[in-house]
């Protein structure tokens, strides 16, 4: 009985220092692709377990910031077999964004694990036509 | 005469030679790799597979899947997956696919079979997809679950 408690103990001062070390491993980098239309750009990032609550996107200046946080229910009492796909449970990736994005205007939706972002082009960085005169 | 290679005993040599099995074994093409239907790092959709004293539980990480088109079968102890996405008309209709700065993302389609323990009984399987991950899981066959046995004392 004295024994089993010992080891509880154990476990829980053991998992404040498992959750800082989870802090500390480099996050998961998503592979992304990235378009460009007349309106805008367009980011296509995969996420597998990341749900909309689980979604951070952010703007600092000029860095975007797309954090995301794994929520896959397995049971407890499941032992690995075979793995392929580890990490710390979260994803991350910056990009630098320049001034012709209108930060304010962002808009992100997630579908099955797929995060679109669609950044438009501020009204002043919009390309136009420039009329050529026949002299 | 052996050839002044194979002879060479330059710590600076043997140095290199390890670093370059180190980077074969990271990219997974230093032989053996394990099982045959082993795959190297990166390969698409990355699976995960954990048994519980139930069931085995395999986890296909694959976002963007239309799970209309994802077609799923047990044969025996072997879990066939195959599916596929296109990335280029998931862009939108406004959008020129060939006008991309990064495309890093699968494309394409995939068949991916995974050799499940001889314990699971096909005919009881289950499978949702969700948040981009597909999870298979597969009740073990009655005769081989684990079951606790409890020790009479006389």
């Amino acid at each position: 009985m004295s024994e089993t408690k010992e080891i509880r103990t154990q476990e829980r001062a053991a998992s404040p220092a498992t959750a800082a070390s989870e802090e500390k491993k480099a996050a998961l980098v998503p592979p992304v692709d990235i378009y460009e239309n007349e309106n805008g750009i367009v980011l296509l990032a995969d996420m597998p377990g990341v749900s909309k609550d689980g979604l951070d996107i952010q703007v600092d200046k000029d860095v975007l910031t797309i954090k995301g946080a794994i929520a896959q229910q397995i049971p407890e009492d499941a032992k690995p077999l075979y793995v392929e796909f580890s990490g710390p449970g979260r994803y991350e990736r910056a990009f630098t964004i320049g001034p012709d994005v209108d930060i304010d205007k962002i808009e992100a939706s997630m579908k099955a694990g797929v995060v679109r972002l669609f950044l438009p082009k501020a009204e002043h960085s919009k390309p136009h036509k420039i009329e050529v005169k026949v002299a | 005469m052996l050839s002044p290679w194979l002879a060479v005993s330059d710590p600076a040599w043997s140095q290199l030679e390890e670093l370059s099995r180190e980077m074969q074994k990271l990219f997974g093409l230093y032989a053996p790799s394990g099982n045959i239907r082993g795959v190297v790092k990166g390969t698409f959709p990355p699976v995960n597979v954990a048994e519980t004293p139930e069931k085995v539980i395999a986890y296909i990480y694959a976002p963007g899947i239309d799970p209309e088109k994802l077609e799923l079968t047990m044969e025996k102890n072997l879990l066939t997956i195959s599916a596929g996405r296109d990335t280029a008309a998931e862009v939108g209709e406004n959008t020129d696919p060939a006008g991309y700065y990064r495309r890093e993302r699968f494309s394409g389609t995939f068949k991916r079979v995974i050799s499940l323990p001889e314990s699971v009984d096909p005919s009881k399987t289950e499978a949702t997809y969700q948040a981009g991950i597909l999870t298979v899981s597969i009740a073990k066959k009655e005769e081989q679950r684990s079951r606790k046995i409890a020790v009479n004392i006389s």
